[in-house]
Formats: C-alpha cells, structure tokens, sequence
C-alpha cells in the first residue's frame, strides 16, 4: 500500500480523497463492470535520507496535480495514479527501482529520481528497458544524452545563463563580478556558462568560489571575495546555502548588490531575514504571473497545504499535467509517451507559458526567466533601476 | 612567488576572525565527545544527532510556543540531556563488557533514529531560527563580531571550564574520573559506575543539544541534516586537543577553525574539508595523544585485540553452503529483475565487505574508510575504459590500483590501533573523495565521469539483468574462495597473530607492516574490482557515488556478519542490501526501523551473526 502513504500531517480532505482512491482501486479488482484501472506513473525519489526535502515537495505538487487530472476525467476515463518508491538518492537503490518499474507492465512513466548521481546511473536500465525516464530536477548536461528514452523539462542552464548574465550585467549594472558557486554538476556548469555570457557582455570576473554543498559558515570565503573588490556578486547556491551567505555577508559590512541563483524559494526570504532584503533572482517559476492558470495553481496550493509553492513542487505539478496531456494526446503505451513528448508543442504550464521539447537534446525549447527582486519579506517582480 | 606575496598580503587579522568564530562552534561540539571519550572511552556517533534533536527543540520553544531565551535554554538542556542518558541506557550500557567496536556502531544506529525522528516530526526542509538577541556588531579588522559570536565562544569557554572544575573538584566527578581509568576498581570502592556514565552522557547530551540551539540562532536555519558533519569536526577537534581533555577540546576546536580558514584564504573553500581531515592524519601519526598532551602519557591505546570481540566463529555446514551456492545461481531464473538486480546490488556490497572484513576483521584495522578503495577501483576504470581500454582490462586495473595506491595511503597508519585507525581512515576516506572532487584535470570534478561503457568481457556483453547478476556472482564467490584459502595458510595465521597481539607477533620476527600491507593490498585488489564493476553498471559516477555513508555502510555488513568471518560479510552485505528493501512499504519510518534493527543486532549479537574468525 506504498502508493496511498501520505505525510504524518494529513488534511481531512486528503484523507478523504485517498479513502475514495483505495475503495476505488480494491474495487476495479473485484468487479468487471468497475470503473477502468488506473494509468500509473513509477516516481523515484529521495523520501528519506538528507534529501527527502525535495521527495516531500514532489508530492506535494504530484497530489495536486493528480486531484486536477482525476477531476477533469483522467486519462480518457482512466484515473491517474502513482507509485512513489523510495531511492533515499541513492544509486544503487534507484537501479533497483528501475528493474522494478521496467518489469512492472502497469507502470507507463518513470519521473526522476533527483540528482545526476543517482539519476543517470538508472539511465542505461531505463533505456534498455524501454521505459521514458523523464528527469524534472536534472540539469546535468549529459542527463539526455543515455539514449532516446531520457527526457526533461529542467530548463537548459545553456539557455537560461545567458539571459541571467544579460540581467546580472546590463539591468544591474555589474561589471567586476564574484561568483560563488556550489561545486557540484548544476553549480559548476552553471557558473562555466554565466562566467562565459557575462565575459561576452563586457564584465569582468574578479574572483570564483567554489563550495561543498554542506557548508554553513562561509566567513573565510567571503573575506576572499571582499578583498577581490567585486562591484557585485553572483550566487550560484541552492535557497539554503544562498540565505547563509547573504546574511553573512551583510554581518561583514559588505554592501555589494547581490544576485542569488537559487534565492526563488519562498523559505529563503524566511531563512535569510533582514539581510535578504534587496537581493536579486530569477525564477522559471513566478508566483506573481497574471496567467490564470498560475494564480489558480498557487491558490489551490496554498488552500492545500498553507504555504506558497516551491520552485520544486511547481515542477512537480507541471511534469504530471505535461505527462498527463501527452497521454491523453498520444496514448499511454510506454513508447507512445516517448513518441509523443517529441511532438506535443503549445501547452500551457505553469513554469513555462509554451512548453515543447527539441527532439534532439530531449530538453525544453526556448524557456524565459523573470526577474525578481526580494523586498518586504516577499518577492516581486524587477521593474529597472533604482530597486 | 605570486604564492608567497598572496601570503604576505593576505589579511591575516580577517581570517583569523573568522576561524575563530567557527572554531567556537567546533569547540562546543567537541567539549560534550571529549567528555564521553574520556569516561567511556567510546566516540559517540550519535553526538550530532543530539546537537540537531537541541536545535529543534529551540526552534519548538522559541517560535513554535513563544518562549522566551531563557527558558528555552533550560527546556533544550533538560532535553537534550535527557536524550543523551536515554543513549547510555538504551544503547551503551547493555554493551559494556563487549568490544569497543559494537557501542560504536549501536551509537550509529540511535543517530540514524535520531535524525529520522526529526525528519518525521518537523519535516527535513530547513527552517528559520529567529530570536531576539542584542542587534549590535563590534568591528574589528574589517569585519565585525556580534552578540551571538561571542555568546557561542564564552558558552563553550564556560561549559569547559565548569566541567573542568567538576571533574577535578568535586566528589562525583572523581568518581567520574575514576571510572574513567577502571571501572571495575572504581564499582569495588563503591562508585555506581551505570550513574556516573548516565550523569556524563546527560551532561555531554545537555551541552550537545546547548550547541545545536546556539549555531542554529547563529546562523538563523536549522536543518535536520546537519548533524553528521557537525560531529565530524568536532571529532577532529577532539583530536588536536586530546581525545579526552575538555579544556583541550577548546583549542582543538581553534585552532581547527583557524586552520581551515587560513586554508580557505589561501586556497579556496572547496578544500575546507581537506584541511580539516589533513591536520587530523598528521596529529594522529605525530601527536596522538593531541598537541595538549606533556612527553607520551598514553602512548597508544591499549586495546590490542580487545577492539574486535572475539568468539568462535560458526562454520556453516559444506552441503549448507553448496545448497545456498545453488539457490544462488538459479535465482534469476525466477524471471524477477527486481530481486535480482537487490541482489546484484548485495553481492557488490559483498566484495566490498569481503575486503573490509579481512583488514578489519583477520589484522583488526578497523576501517571507515573503506568507500576510498571502492571509488579508486571505479574511477580508475572509468576513466581508462572512456578513453578505450578494454572493460575486462579496465576492471583489472580498477583492482590493482586500489590495491597499489589504497596500500600506500593507508601504510603511514599501520603503526595506528583501536580507534585511532578508524579515525584516521576515515579521514582518508574523505580526502580521497575531496582529491577526486578538486582534481578536475584527472576526475572531471563536480561533473563527474559520463558514458562508462557497459559491462563486458571480450567482446561478450554482460549487461543484461541476469549476466551481470550471475558474473558479479562469480566474481564474489572466487574471491571469497581465494580469501579462505589465504587464511588457512601461514599468512592468514600471520595476520591473526598480529591482530591479537602485534607486539609479541614482532619479537618472534614477523614484520607486521609488511604483513598488514599484502592483507590491504588484497582487500584493495577486491574492493577495486566491486568499484570498477559499479561503474561500468551505472554508466555514471562522481565524487559522491562512494561517499562516507557507503562506509560505513560497509563496515556495518562486516560487523553484523562477524568480523573476519567470509560468509558472514556476504551474510551481512545480503542483510544490509536487502533490510531497506524489505522497509521500503513502510516509507519515512523506513531508516527508523533500519537503525533500530542494527541496534537491537548489535545489542544481542554484537559478535556478528556468524561470530567473528
């Protein structure tokens, strides 16, 4: 019953929804004339271990999404379901995963799991297997490149850092800039490609800094920077790392503006405080859209679960609808999906105003960022110079 | 010559701030693993795991319930203190006669507990800790110090130097003490030994749990995961200042902060951890007894062969072992891909463990470094079979350069015992993954090693579920074969006589050095090849593929199967493999249950299932 376990803290109405679904499901068993089995989607991802955050913030965003889905009628008349095993992001659990998912004929999908490490060591089983591993938190450049059965909606950091540099360089005004980065596959590829745009457009890189993804106490690093001179510095850091660095920081009197990569997190206003004030971002994801389908998505969100979304759960949710609307369009037999993720074009998401896939790399085509600016505890939307 | 003027110019004063104000969070940290090191002589583990359960607690009081500071500071001390007691009770004290290695790991197991408790019941997404401290800020060099700074320094300064009074002042804590040097001697004068161990870990417990509310106020988030690298630099700490010397903790936990932050000025901060790790090696082969230490007190431990329990080992019945081989071999015939690729997955862990249970078990060098090894065989491999050698080759090579390069590596700590190895290979564990991070002209860096070629053998394709499964098989059964014979033969006698007593195996001529080093070059040899076969079955590894968990990882299959037991290490790979599996219903409880099993195996059984050989 792995499939109906739900956080400590359920809400009635959730309760209830899963009461329904588990009748449901016992029932389609039990009687011919039941409604449809369900289509399932096999998600691998961390829900213990140091990264069950972002598992926690996938269901999340995979619940609501389903409650629309199932709603709206399913998939042809089928409801829409899934399993949620637990890799704790760990390689050798997620190759495991795998072979499960892949000799599991009621499975159609695979999502995730969350890191290169243990993402792409499953790859070659998925690929083999013929089962489409669509990857939303994986932006190592090679995560596609396995075979034609990889796929993702993480947006290309190959696109999205120039348009960051272009912000960094020509709204903001920088021209000697410190970068610190997370030295992992994200960080380190990120920072190689706004290093790159930001030197085409004139700037200057004074000083890059690397560090391990579990530090806290970045005082020492940020004496290097200072003493660099930078007129501003770029943070290539996930919310957490990001909130850590800027209010120490400010506690070492520099005044420097400062442009946070990872800072679109509503718990990084929160974690960072007074110092957070002022700090420049980017998301793929912006709360504050006027599109109705956003504003529905962070009203139902909040009603749900008290909290504004996270960049992760709007993921979540945006790569259900998307996997839910090729199968609708295109079927849901394994290669089906696969087939028709290269050729779905004009759907609207949450993240993305228009989502289609390059059928070449398997990513995203033409993402956009917004630009935002943290101010008053909230986030809103950059409006030129001055802010 | 750009170096020498880069360390001329630096701003000395800057850096020296800085390491101060982190050197004060280790120090805090290490005060509480001091105090337990000294009484029960034992590195607890579980020690972060406390640091974190304090953090929130404060964050339940200060923001959850409105508390003010002050009292939550007496709530987060009678708690956490609580929970350290509740950890001497529940996981030390029932292993008291038993070698030192199984508290170790029952204190393991209560951390893995500990953390998931608080993952369950606060979430694991990291949370603001804000409070009303004083807002001001004193500038010194170019930087500035504030209220929260020096609060953290004078509480580890004042917790110290209470302890130090009440160690060497009072009546309990000369019991204390005395329990410390022989607890047996201190029970005949009439000293209730099980309630001056409790009233220690409360007390280090307390101080724990202080220190997680303090850095988390500090640093205004707590995160549930923070815990392990916290004890980690604080066991360094305690290190440089003395296993078991409170005040020395302090310095330790300085000096420490110095280092890595004149480190950190010099080079960056990619390489904290190597500093950190580095000074910890060169003060456990120079200075072991910390840098505190007058002339040589306690030389080296003595705890020869005390370290690993011994027993007599079970010997499975032959037709046993033939049937199970059988059952083996025809598993994948069931046509279940998932189990065969968990067992897969088991018998790799096996390799490693095999290994593992040879260096640890048969010459009791106890090792928590082992991923070390494992990622050499791997990256190895790799990255030659990338630039077109032969996969058969590769994971040849893969094994021998384990093999070559674990056995120099780990040659300086073969004059090391009981857990001054297992400190210090634990240290090389991490900065064989930090070389392999930082050493982006080789490794690849962050990016890790893309497109390994899939498992083959002469142009045979062995990637399918069933090869690999039935080749790893293979593979694991003829070493595990090869590792018997070795130790019925004079060598494995050898290596038992050093383990058991390493002075007395010298004076009749045997040169244990040499011996330890053909024992690390096999298990280096194998643990190589389980590397190399991983890579080529994931495609994909990086830094962090065989991290410190992996270790330990390993060495809890060692230890539960027996150490230096063959078929109790595959038994304990089959085990830990295939434990999670089993749990994988229960969801989040899933590690609380893991951990709870380990400590209730351990509690019963802490020879091993299968005894130690």
């Amino acid at each position: 019953m792995s499939l109906f376990r739900e956080r400590a803290a359920l809400s009635r109405r959730a309760f209830g929804r899963i009461a329904l679904a588990a009748m449901v499901t016992t029932a389609a068993g039990a009687h011919a004339d039941s409604p449809p089995a369900p289509v399932f989607i096999g998600v691998s991802g961390p829900v213990t271990g140091p990264h069950a955050q972002y598992g926690a913030q996938w269901k999340q965003g995979f619940d609501l999404a389903l409650a629309k889905i199932n709603a709206n009628g399913g998939i042809d008349g089928r409801p829409l379901a899934y399993v949620f095993e637990d890799s704790q992001n760990d390689p050798r659990q997620t190759i495991a995963i795998a072979q499960k998912f892949i000799a599991d004929p009621k499975i159609a999908v695979e999502v995730g799991d969350f890191s290169s490490t243990s993402s792409m060591a499953a790859s070659p089983l998925y690929q083999r297997g013929g089962l489409v591993q669509f990857g939303f938190t994986n932006s190592h450049p090679d995560f596609t490149r396995t075979g034609d059965y990889m796929w993702s909606n993480n947006v290309p950091q190959s696109e999205e850092q120039p348009l960051v540099a272009r912000h960094v360089v020509e709204d903001l005004g920088m021209q000697k800039i410190a970068v610190m980065y997370l030295n992992t596959d994200w960080g380190k590829t990120s920072k190689d490609l706004f290093t790159a745009a930001a030197t085409d457009l004139g700037a200057e890189i004074v000083a890059e800094e690397a560090y391990l993804g579990d530090e806290k106490d970045f005082r020492a690093t940020l004496v290097r920077v200072r003493d660099a001179a930078p007129d501003g510095i770029m943070l290539v850091s996930y919310y957490n790392d990001a909130a850590l660095i800027v209010r120490q920081l400010r506690d070492l009197g520099m005044e420097q503006t400062v442009f946070a990569a990872g800072a679109n997190s509503p718990e990084f206003v929160e974690l960072a405080g007074e110092a957070g004030n002022g700090v420049h971002t980017a998301m793929n994801f912006a709360p504050m859209s006027p599109r109705p389908m956003v504003q529905d998505f962070v009203a139902a969100f909040e009603a749900e679960y008290g909290s504004a979304p996270s960049h992760f759960s709007a993921m979540a949710y945006d790569t259900f609808n998307l996997l839910a609307a090729v199968m609708r369009q295109y079927g849901t037999g394994r290669d089906d999906i696969r087939d028709g993720l290269g050729q779905i074009s004009g759907l609207e998401s949450v993240i993305f105003p228009e989502v289609s896939f390059d059928p070449e790399t398997r990513r995203i085509s033409n993402p956009s960022v917004t630009e935002l600016v943290v101010m008053d505890g909230g986030y809103v939307p950059y409006s030129g110079a001055g802010q | 010559m750009e170096f020498l003027s880069s360390l001329i110019s630096m701003p000395w004063l800057d850096y020296s701030i800085s390491g101060l104000v982190i050197g004060s969070i280790y120090a805090l940290m290490a005060v509480g693993l001091a105090l337990i090191f000294g009484v029960a002589n034992l590195i607890n583990f579980a020690h972060g795991a406390v640091f974190t359960v304090g953090a929130y607690i404060g964050w339940t009081c200060l923001v959850g319930l409105g508390l003010p500071l002050g009292v939550t500071i007496v709530a987060v001390a009678a708690v956490s203190g609580g929970v350290g007691a509740l950890i001497e009770w529940l996981a030390i004290r029932p292993l008291n006669r038993q070698s030192r290695i199984a508290p170790l790991l029952a204190t393991i197991g209560v951390a893995l507990m500990l953390d998931q408790i608080i993952h369950i019941v606060f979430s694991p997404t990291p949370r603001a800790l804000p409070a009303n401290i004083p807002d001001w800020r004193i500038a010194v060099g170019n930087g500035t110090i504030g209220a929260i700074d020096i609060t953290i320094f004078a509480t580890a300064v004042i917790s110290a130097a209470a302890l130090y009074a009440f160690l060497f002042r009072t009546k309990l804590g000369m019991a204390v003490r005395a329990t410390a040097q022989d607890d047996d001697a201190a029970k005949q004068m009439g000293v209730n030994i099980n309630a001056v161990n409790m009233t220690v870990f409360g007390i280090a417990g307390a101080l724990g749990g202080i220190a997680g509310l303090l850095v988390g106020l500090y640093y205004n988030s707590i995160d549930p995961n923070a815990s392990f690298q916290m004890m980690l630099k604080g066991m360094v700490a305690i290190v440089i200042g003395g296993m078991a010397n409170v005040p020395g903790a302090i310095g330790g936990g300085l000096i420490l902060g110095l280092i890595e932050s004149w480190g950190i000025g010099l080079f960056g901060a990619s390489y904290r951890n190597l500093f950190a790790f580095v000074l910890l090696l060169v003060m456990l082969l120079f200075r072991p007894n910390g840098i505190f230490a007058r002339g040589k007190e306690r030389a080296a431990e003595p705890m020869t062969g005390t370290f690993v329990t011994q027993t007599k080992a079970i010997t499975l019945p032959r037709p046993l072992i033939w049937v199970l081989i059988g059952v083996a071999v025809i598993l994948p015939m069931a046509n279940m891909p998932y189990i065969t690729q968990v067992m897969t997955n088991a018998y790799l862990y096996g390799l490693a463990a095999l290994a593992l249970t040879l260096v640890s078990g048969t010459v009791g060098l106890v090792s928590i470094g082992h991923a070390a090894l494992v990622a050499i065989g791997a990256y190895a491999s790799a990255l030659l079979t990338t630039k077109g050698l032969p996969v058969s080759l590769g994971i040849v090579i893969g094994g021998a350069a384990a093999a070559l390069i674990g056995t120099a590596l780990a040659y300086p700590a073969f004059r090391l015992r009981g857990h001054y190895v297992a400190i210090g290979t634990l240290a090389l564990g991490e900065i064989v993954a930090l070389v392999i991070l930082n050493w982006e002209g080789v490794t690849n860096g962050a990016l890790g090693v893309f497109a390994i070629p899939p498992l083959e053998i002469f142009g045979l394709p062995l990637y399918g579920t069933k090869a690999s499964y039935w080749f790893v098989l293979a593979l694991m059964l003829g070493m595990a074969g090869l590792q018997v014979r070795l130790l019925k033969s004079h060598l494995g006698r050898t290596w038992k006589a050093i383990r058991e007593d390493t002075v007395a195996a010298e004076t009749y001529g045997v040169s244990s050095n040499y011996y330890k080093g053909l024992a690390f070059g096999f298990a280096g040899f194998t643990a190589g090849i389980a590397g190399a076969v991983t890579a080529h079955q994931w495609s994909f590894i990086n830094y962090d593929s065989f991290n410190l968990l992996f270790s330990v990882l390993i060495l809890t299959m060692a230890i539960l199967g027996g150490l230096g037991n063959v078929s109790g290490a595959i038994l304990g790979a089959i085990l830990v493999a295939a434990l999670p599996e089993m749990f994988r219903t229960l969801a989040e409880y899933r590690m609380l249950f893991y951990g709870a099993a380990l400590v209730i195996l351990i509690r019963f059984r802490p020879q091993g299932l299968l005894g130690s050989g």
